[in-house]
């Protein structure tokens, strides 16, 4: 917590925003790619990106994605920063009232910093680490640096660092960094150096033991039992009944300032005394990697043989899908989604479980392959595409890239939502925008392991355990990690649990495809698709079984591929027969059934045998020549057509002629029996026709047995889904705007800086005008304020040098602070606003404060009162936490309150005068 | 092997090449785990299955000599999930144990306690099972052996039987190296057992008890001989019919040194008990007043061996009978091991697993049965006929196409294609079967003919005396018909598929000439008949027997021999 760190002087102080200012374009535009959320919406300004960059949320993104070194570097120099800095001013007053005294008598002999800059060295040290582990250190450093984590108090960036954590992290990793407690005064006599010693160089890394031993030289017995047991953290206990042996120990150590007394019921081990326990660490070894991965081993030939037929088989379903939905579109769920009704129906057709098939479903939507119709009420339709033409390997392609880019998690299907609802698959209820770089990190731990013979099938607990290890703030559920590897393996990315070829080259081509930042989730790149041989496609067919063109045909009316079916021949097959058993090989039967079904797609006997007998490297046995034939004898012996209306007689003579008369012609009249003729016009029409060639016809009733026409199939298939149908079905691509490019950013920014430096000398002889007119009594002083506002973006160190001394005392002239009053703020008028764009960002004035808070100065805060007004104050903060500012009005000695969302704006004050 | 003779398929399936250089090596390898299921030309089916699993395991065979013989000899890379569970499968087997304890007789025993617990917590063992006598062993009752076995069976956890057979009576038996001679004309003959046989008595009686499976006329008889031999204790053989006990016995005498009086028959019509006894399944299952009135013959003695002919017929009864006697020593015999009620699972759980298994076409190739020529006949009904059998109710349709008028030229033409062959007319409606006895002018046996007239008539039939009988479905089984050749199937028990290869079996014993059998039935077009036939004929279609498909008018045309087609 902010409150209990002691603060340094502000004289000492060298910001954060300064360190931002001062460094160079290439690495602004590094940071703003690392944290993109800094860079959307547009910062204003460096400042107002300093702010953002240490604003809660901000960081607690950052602290997200960093992994357990670079979690565990920043906790070091979290715990280290007070301690390697000068003993700081005593805290607030009411802090801890009892030490305040002592505080006061201590504070010019702690004032001698403990060691030298907090380095890597330093901070490898801490780790626990040994020398060689230094690289890894100083490379966590510096990502942890680009990242605007970390920053270098020396501002220099050289060889040695001096590294403090950017304001706010503190209130992240909480009040006990690394199981330390909090650096406290007075501290016991010739620890400081100790420690020092030991975070510094080698030699003295003895001495803390050392020194420790002589300062319990004199303990009661139980004391270093006590220590010891808080050592490691946490650090606080509870103090002992009065009386008992341990309290006197505790007593002891008390007063010997070994422990400190945080409140009655408590004691806790300051700082110091916990890095002098730990022999100057912080943790007790680097996690400088991450764990392996464990599972099984896996023959790489055999994770490539099951990716094989599970990416055979996962187009196959979705081929099938297609076909399923065309003949019956299922409805859409008014709240989106797919039923469970059809859900189990297209699990049935495609012979899986309902999980697999949702999964299915939802691959195919994503690459676009069936989507809602957008009719009232909609269906799910298969799209018209090209995919159909494709082979195997590249419809796979397709498929997989969608999935690779897909922000939903179709694991979800079939649990509940909070309110109890079951999830359907395609709902947009699905869109989980972590889901991508969930899946980056699966796939890189599986891609981890090295290619070989034998790959490593880690277990979902392993691979947990290693994005743990990545991302320790942000673990994913086990749930998620399961359901990424079962879609994985679905998918033929994994094979056997390990990552099989055509997965790697996956993983490679978006590597090589886009910079991996989350944001940027890459369309559906059709480049894998034509038949080369590069990327995952290339790939797939590498591995995939010999196509195979020949069918072994048997007198017991099965036929065998032994291998996979060559596209002509998985048609033919497809068309003609059902398949019994589908693996490496396929068998197939041949029955009336399956042999009708061929011929009604317009198959002829003759044609169907004169195919197999081209594929089979046998003669068609003779049971199934005979089969075919038979059944097409029997085929189309009853037929089955439209008509609009007919017309019998009970006398065939009556109707002679009419078939061909060129009056009736319009009716398309045909004889189907010499008592009955059809018509394609409706009943009346006909009824019309004949009467006016004479012919006395009747109407039968219309009971039902009036034929319709039969509706037509047309006008089903739709194209490929736009974004905006694809936003419905919630399976679009990224539809969060594009961060602007940040080598752009960066130098709008730095233009405002240099218009807000150059504009700033003009407002200043502006304010000095208005000045003077207020105090010659009249005028606005509005426009002062406002100067006020701006003034400390250049009130600062620039980049160029000392600050120019014009601007200094001019915002001091006009702060009413002078008149120790609060004085109501007039509302400033619409004008005032818009003359001057740098309205303050909220998160501006948190930096201020936490500035503010640091180095233990005042502000001046306005805060709308409750009326509405703004009222400006010069306070101190003391705490900022939970969304309250506690702070101390020097003025009115008061200590006050204030929720942060009432102050309108903070502003420096000056040193005062 | 990057180039095998298997391709094993993800849904347990194992496709074996028959023209594969390496595929007999193959073919012998899988036998001991996989059932065949289909042996076509080219490409013969086995699957792996629980049981199967799980009688290599009690043969003696561990999963990783499975998981190696499949990578040895696929083609393709063997599917993961599938050697994993073909690994957990066997690895079910013998965590429980049926042992004789020396204190508390049978028991069961477990060296996997949680196993135990789920076993006994099943309602299906309650009852079966006795006192527990500690954390791994619970008491059996000894007559429940069978009933328990078959339970953990389907509770996944089959029992490893180390409980033993008891030795029963002993009673010498020997092979005889010469054929006693039948009549006085016949010379005694040298004989010896055919590979396939020895192989078969072999297997069986290392695993104890189980089932063989051979052809029709490939010699059951001589195993169940030679399995005798190799026990040498007193003998029950149960057998379908009195014909079928009558020719077990003249085998018997002419193949073993067992003599007549040895040999007792138990049957309807007698009830003798002798060191060796045949009985029929009918005189087992009669039951008076609720009662079954022979169960003592199974008690008769103390029998070492129980010999069961044509065990795919099993009535239920002596399932339940057979079940009590799972301290003897069991030998099934069958052609075809396929029951459409699907019970195939219990004939190897109580009988025991299945020993012994050969293809049709390889004992044919090995010229110890017959080859034999398979016809469908395809006859168009008359108009008149198809419309009363488009009229006729469901359940009369069968009948009325199976027996077509039309049939009966059908079945003159092909008879009269075969002048010189001994030929059966098999059918299954006696009016029909009469008629056509008639037609022919051939003597007739159905269930009413008496066992003697039937006995003279087959003798007869034998000797080319005559040479066309007309026989009804008492035809079906064990009735050894040497020298016929020709079977004529005129009408069937619908699509029982086992009828229809024991029918072909009748004619499939070798032949003196070497010269083909001709197997022909006759279907009406268009009909339930032609959808039955479809169904009975997937055995044999498995089994690699294609029936060639023609069409009564063309019957004249086309040449009998099918090598000239």
């Amino acid at each position: 917590m902010a409150s209990s760190l002691p603060a340094a002087p502000a004289a000492a102080t060298r910001h954060f925003a300064d360190d931002l200012r001062q460094r160079s374009d290439t690495a602004l535009a590094a940071l703003l790619r690392a944290r993109p959320d800094l860079a959307a919406p547009s910062p204003s300004t460096l400042r107002s990106l300093a702010a953002r960059a240490s604003s809660r949320t901000s960081l607690e993104r950052a602290l997200a994605r960093v992994d357990a070194l670079t979690l565990q570097v920043l906790e070091a120099v979290l715990a280290l920063e007070p301690v390697l800095r000068p003993v700081p001013e005593p805290p607030g007053p009411r802090e801890v009232p009892e030490l305040s005294e002592e505080t006061a008598r201590d504070r010019d002999a702690g004032a001698a910093p403990l060691a030298g800059p907090l380095s890597v060295d330093v901070v490898t040290w801490a780790l626990g680490g040994a020398a060689e582990e230094l690289p890894r250190v100083a490379a966590a450093v510096g990502l942890a640096v680009e990242q605007a984590l970390l920053w270098d108090a020396g501002g220099q960036y050289g060889a040695t660092l001096d590294l403090r954590t950017v304001p706010g992290l503190d209130e992240l990793l909480g009040p006990n960094p690394a199981g330390l407690g909090p650096h406290l005064d007075p501290v016991p006599d010739g620890l400081p150096e100790a420690v020092g010693h030991a975070l510094g160089s080698a030699p003295g890394r003895a001495e803390t033991a050392v020194a420790l031993d002589k300062l319990l030289a004199q303990a009661p017995p139980g004391a270093r039992a006590i220590l010891d047991a808080l050592a490691w953290g946490p650090p606080v206990g509870v103090v002992p009944a009065a009386g008992s042996r341990p309290r006197d120990a505790v007593n002891w150590l008390v007063t010997a300032h070994l422990l400190v007394r945080s409140d009655a019921r408590h004691v806790v081990l300051p700082r110091l005394v916990g890095l002098a326990l730990r022999d100057g660490h912080t943790h007790r070894e680097p996690r400088t990697l991450p764990p392996e991965p464990q599972g099984r081993a896996v023959h790489t030939t055999t994770a490539d043989a099951e990716a094989a037929s599970a990416a055979l088989e996962l187009v196959r379903r979705v081929r099938l899908l297609r076909q399923a939905w065309d003949d019956s579109p299922p409805s859409v769920l008014r709240a989106g989604g797919l039923g469970v009704r059809d859900l189990r129906r297209v699990a049935t057709q495609l012979e899986t479980d309902e999980r697999a098939t949702a999964f299915v479903v939802e691959v195919a939507a994503l690459a676009g392959l069936v989507r809602d119709d957008g009719d009232a009420p909609p269906s799910y339709v298969p799209t018209v595409t090209d995919w159909d033409d494709l082979d195997d390997a590249a419809r796979w392609a397709r498929l997989v890239e969608a999935w690779l880019a897909s922000r939903r998690a179709p694991w979800l299907v079939g649990s509940r939502d909070d309110k109890g609802a079951l999830r359907a698959p395609l709902s947009p209820d699905l869109q989980r925008p972590w889901v991508p770089r969930l899946r980056t990190g699966v796939l890189g731990v599986l891609a981890g392991e090295p290619a070989g013979d034998i790959v490593v099938a880690p277990t979902p607990e392993a691979v947990v355990e290693v994005l743990t290890w990545r991302t320790p703030r942000s673990v994913p559920p086990a749930s998620a990690v399961e359901g990424l590897l079962a879609e994985a393996e679905w998918l033929g990315v994994t094979g056997a649990g390990a990552l099989s070829t055509p997965g790697r080259a996956l993983v490679l081509s978006r590597r090589d495809g886009s910079d991996g930042s989350e944001a940027q989730v890459a369309p559906v790149t059709r480049a894998s698709d034509q038949s080369g041989d590069g990327g995952p496609a290339g790939a797939l067919r590498a591995v995939l079984p010999h196509e195979v063109d020949e069918i072994l045909l048997q007198g017991d009316l099965t036929g065998i591929v032994p291998g996979r079916p060559s596209r002509d021949l998985a048609r033919l097959l497809d068309r003609s027969t059902d398949v019994e058993s589908r693996g490496a090989a396929t068998t197939v039967r041949f029955s009336p059934a399956s042999v009708t079904r061929a011929l009604d797609q317009g198959e002829t006997a003759d044609g169907m045998l004169d195919e197999l007998a081209h594929r089979s490297p046998v003669p068609v046995p003779q049971p199934l020549e005979y089969l075919i034939r038979d059944t097409a004898r029997r085929h189309g012996a009853v037929r089955v057509g439209a008509a609009s209306s007919y017309l019998r007689a009970a006398d065939a003579t009556v109707l002679a002629g009419l078939e061909h008369d060129p009056t009736l012609v319009g009716l398309n009249l045909v004889r189907l029996a010499p008592t009955v003729l059809a018509a394609s016009v409706p009943a009346a029409a006909l009824h019309e026709a004949l009467r006016k060639r004479g012919l006395v016809s009747a109407l039968e009733g219309t009971d039902g047995r009036v034929l319709v026409a039969r509706k037509g199939v047309t006008g089903r298939a739709m194209p490929a889904p736009r974004s905006a149908a694809a936003i419905r079905m919630g399976t679009g691509s990224d539809v969060v705007g594009r961060a602007p490019d940040p080598e752009d950013l960066v130098a709008e920014l730095r233009a405002v800086e240099d218009a807000a430096r150059a504009g700033a000398r003009a407002r200043a002889s502006a304010a000095e005008v208005a000045r003077s007119a207020a105090t010659s009594g009249g005028g606005a002083p509005l426009r002062g304020y406002r100067v006020v506002a701006s003034v400390p973006r250049s009130a600062e160190p620039t980049r160029e040098g000392p600050r120019p001394g014009a601007l200094e005392p001019l915002p001091a002239a006009d702060t009413p602070r002078l008149d120790r009053a609060v004085k109501p703020i007039p509302a400033i008028g619409a004008e005032a606003l818009d003359e001057d764009s740098g309205t303050q960002h909220p998160a501006d004035g948190l930096a201020l404060l936490r500035d503010a808070l640091r180095d233990g100065s005042t502000v001046i805060v306005e805060v709308a009162g409750h009326t509405g007004r703004l009222e400006r104050r010069e306070l101190k903060p003391l705490n900022l936490d939970g969304g309250r500012l506690r702070a101390l009005d020097p003025d009115r000695e008061a200590e006050l309150t204030i929720a942060v969302h009432r102050i309108a704006a903070v502003l420096p004050t000056s040193p005062a005068p | 092997m990057p180039d095998g003779p298997l391709i094993v398929q993800s849904d347990k399936t194992l496709l074996l090449e028959v023209d594969h250089p390496s595929a007999e090596q193959a073919r012998r390898s899988i036998a001991p785990f996989a059932e065949l299921e289909r042996a076509p030309e080219h490409v013969h089916t086995y699957r792996l299955t629980a049981l199967g699993l799980w009688n290599a395991r009690a043969a003696g065979h561990d999963a990783e000599q499975v998981v190696s013989t499949l990578i040895e000899f696929s083609r393709y890379p063997v599917p993961h999930a599938l050697l994993v569970d073909v690994a957990e499968t066997m690895a079910r087997y013998g965590r429980l144990q049926l042992v004789q304890d020396p204190a508390h007789g049978l028991v069961l025993r477990s060296t996997d306690r949680a196993v135990l617990a789920e076993v006994l917590k099943s309602r299906r063992t309650a009852g079966l099972v006795g006192e527990r006598l500690d954390d791994a062993t619970v008491a059996v009752h000894p007559s429940e052996r069978g009933h328990l076995k078959q339970v953990l069976v389907k509770l996944g956890w089959p029992a490893e039987d180390l409980a033993g057979y008891v030795d029963g009576e002993k009673h010498p038996i020997e092979l005889s190296p010469v054929t006693k001679p039948r009549t006085e004309h016949e010379k005694a003959a040298a004989w010896e057992m055919r590979p396939y046989q020895a192989q078969a008595v072999d297997g069986f009686w290392h695993g104890g008890s189980g089932v063989v499976v051979l052809p029709c006329g490939a010699g059951k008889t001589i195993v169940g001989a030679g399995a005798m031999a190799k026990s040498g204790t007193t003998t029950l053989i149960l057998v379908t019919n009195t014909v079928s006990a009558r020719q077990w016995r003249d085998e018997l005498v002419r193949r073993t040194t067992l003599t007549e009086d040895e040999i007792g028959e138990y049957s309807g019509a007698r009830k003798e008990i002798k060191p060796v006894t045949i009985a029929t399944y009918q005189v087992l299952t009669t039951k008076r007043k609720g009662v079954y009135t022979h169960l003592e013959l199974l008690d008769a003695r103390d029998w070492g061996l129980v010999l069961y002919d044509e065990v795919h017929l099993l009535p239920a009864p002596v399932f339940r009978m057979t079940a009590d006697l799972q301290a003897r020593r069991r030998l099934g015999l069958t052609a075809t091991l396929v029951r459409e009620d699907g019970r195939e699972d219990e004939v190897f759980s109580l009988i025991g697993p299945k020993r012994f298994d050969a293809p049709w076409k390889d004992i044919e190739a090995q010229g110890y049965i017959a080859p034999a020529d398979c016809v469908e006949v395809r006859l168009t009904l008359p108009e008149s006929e198809r419309m009363t059998y488009a009229t006729a109710e469901m359940e009369d349709k069968y009948r009325l196409a199976a027996s077509a008028s039309g049939k009966k030229k059908v079945v003159e033409q092909i008879v009269a294609r075969h002048p010189d062959d001994q030929v059966l007319v098999i059918g299954q409606y006696i009016d029909q079967l009469e008629e056509l006895a008639e037609h022919l002018g051939a003597p007739i046996i159905t269930g009413a003919t008496t066992t003697k007239e039937r006995q003279r008539l087959f003798g007869a039939f034998r000797e080319g005396e005559i040479s066309r009988l007309v026989v009804s479905k008492v035809a079906n089984y064990s009735v050894d018909l040497p020298e016929a050749s020709v079977a004529i199937q005129v009408s069937g028990s619908f699509g029982s598929r086992q009828e229809e290869a024991q029918r072909l079996g009748r004619i499939m014993r070798p032949k003196a000439d070497g010269r083909t059998a001709h197997f022909y039935a006759v279907v009406a077009r268009d009909t339930v008949d032609q959808d039955f036939a479809a169904h009975r004929q997937r055995f044999l279609a498995e089994q690699g027997y294609a029936y060639r498909i023609l069409d009564a008018e063309d019957l004249d045309e086309s040449p009998a021999d099918s090598s000239a087609l």
